[in-house]
């Protein structure tokens, strides 16, 4: 089984929605953000994610786990926001009784920002001098350990079936759908990652052999695959894969 | 609840669902949310203004086409970056967030490499900056990996059918970033002119580098 954000592949979906210019040819002009509040929607998570209290799995999952009917309406950073606002709450970063009030103003109109001298920031608090530090330095997800890959390149490999994460029902896992009990080749070798389906669940980061797979669109999609030679390369780790035939 | 909750389960957490208690008018909420974190003192905003400015006017798509002008002037810089793409796109300065463990795949006559996230909106943000719409649309993570062809020719490519097209899912935290294809004609150009030439869509494989005219 899986969830709605995992939904390459399936059916019913329209155009894309590619931005056209006044003569209606496609366009690379798109602003960064399209409204203000997409803009602090994006900034908020961003700098609430630097208090690190979670990580970038724990994050994903959260917007994954939205109820099916909020995931399909909210636009993309109403996602993001709803997310943000459930993690505050289970991390106790904020109250529901503090969340309640600030809603009640904001709709009251008496919303206050207090002024800078009567904020008193935490200490854990990210600060515009340490922004271009931080973006430089990323959050890097490999990890320096000595583990010796299982599959070389070229190897014939199967995937998980059914449900990937084997801890959690309904965990967090980076095995799309689509690509699940399907025979790939191994691609390529990209050193050792933190493990999403564990390092989401707060299990640790168990850094593990992560391969770029090769599927052939015939394989994933079948004989309506619109051309036998194209391909899809997905990037999986090791406890995703088997050895075929096994 | 005197302990946090340590996401052991699936489901397990905030079965009432903070957020349905958020305003309808999603300005209204970002507002609520914002103003409490700030008043609280766990963010800052002249940190939101530092994001904000970084991502709206220095790190974008112009850095990725500085990237691919040098690799088609420079075959030896082509060469670091197909081998090691991290370390040969540091060397322009850009580095960091979402651009970790870079990955640069080339197109050649023969093939065309195309990039989506269908669990979400991965994208290399330190040579392309934040996504566009459109590619963290439900229509383009659903369809690219079933019918690329199809997509491709919405945003004006139509692909000759000999040609190979290999469609990456980002489903790690490895980026990937096309090199396309220098366009014909553009032997007198040099690497700045050149990078005028390098649009977005042709650094993700929904577009080509512009023509000269």
């Amino acid at each position: 089984m899986s969830r709605l954000h995992d939904m390459g592949g399936r059916y019913g979906d329209g155009l894309i929605p590619v931005p056209r210019d006044g003569e209606n040819e496609v366009t690379n002009f798109e602003p960064t953000f399209k409204y203000e509040w997409h803009a602090k929607a994006w900034a908020i998570t961003l700098a609430a994610g630097a208090l690190g209290e979670w990580n970038l799995d724990i994050s994903r999952h959260y917007r994954e786990c939205l109820p099916p009917k909020d995931y399909v309406n909210f636009s993309y950073y109403e996602k993001w926001l709803a997310a943000l606002t459930n993690l505050l709450i289970d991390k106790e970063l904020i109250s529901l009784n503090e969340l309640k009030e600030y809603v009640s103003a904001v709709e009251n109109g008496t919303l206050k920002k207090f002024s800078d001298n009567d904020i008193k920031l935490d200490q854990r608090t990210w600060l515009a001098k340490d922004v271009q530090k931080t973006l430089g330095w990323g959050g890097p997800s490999v990890r320096d350990i000595d583990i010796i890959p299982v599959f070389n390149i070229g190897d014939k490999v199967i995937t998980e079936n059914y449900s990937p994460n084997k801890d959690i029902s309904g965990g967090h896992t980076r095995l799309p759908k689509y690509a699940m009990g399907r025979v790939g080749v191994i691609h390529s070798y990209n050193n050792n990652h933190v493990f999403p389906d564990k390092n989401a669940h707060g299990l640790g980061e168990n850094p593990s052999p992560l391969y770029t797979v090769e599927f052939k669109s015939s394989e994933l999609w079948g004989e309506l695959a619109e051309s036998q030679n194209d391909s899809v390369l997905l990037d999986l780790w090791e406890p995703y894969l088997k050895l075929f035939p096994h | 609840m005197s302990e946090k909750k340590n996401i052991a389960g699936g489901d397990n957490h905030s079965h009432d669902h903070a957020h349905s208690h958020l305003p309808s008018d999603p300005e209204l909420r970002v507002k609520a949310v914002e103003t409490l974190l700030l008043n609280k003192g766990l963010i800052d905003s002249k940190t939101l203004d530092e994001l904000i400015d970084t991502y709206e006017n220095r790190i974008g798509p112009k850095n990725g086409a500085n990237v691919v002008a040098k690799a088609w002037v420079d075959p030896e810089y082509k060469k670091r970056l197909l081998i090691d793409a991290t370390s040969a796109i540091r060397e322009l300065s850009y580095q960091g967030r979402q651009g970790e463990n870079m990955v640069v795949v080339e197109n050649t006559p023969e093939i065309h490499n195309v990039i989506v996230c269908t669990l979400c909106s991965c994208y290399p943000w330190p040579v392309l900056g934040i996504p566009p719409t459109w590619y963290k649309s439900d229509e383009y993570r659903s369809r690219t990996v079933r019918e690329p062809r199809k997509v491709l020719l919405e945003f004006g490519l139509p692909l000759d059918p000999k040609v190979q097209i290999k469609v990456w899912d980002s489903t790690a935290e490895i980026r990937y970033l096309v090199l396309p294809m220098r366009p014909e004609g553009t032997e007198n150009m040099n690497e700045s002119e050149l990078a005028e030439l390098v649009t977005r869509n042709s650094m993700i494989g929904t577009g080509l580098p512009k023509e000269i005219k």
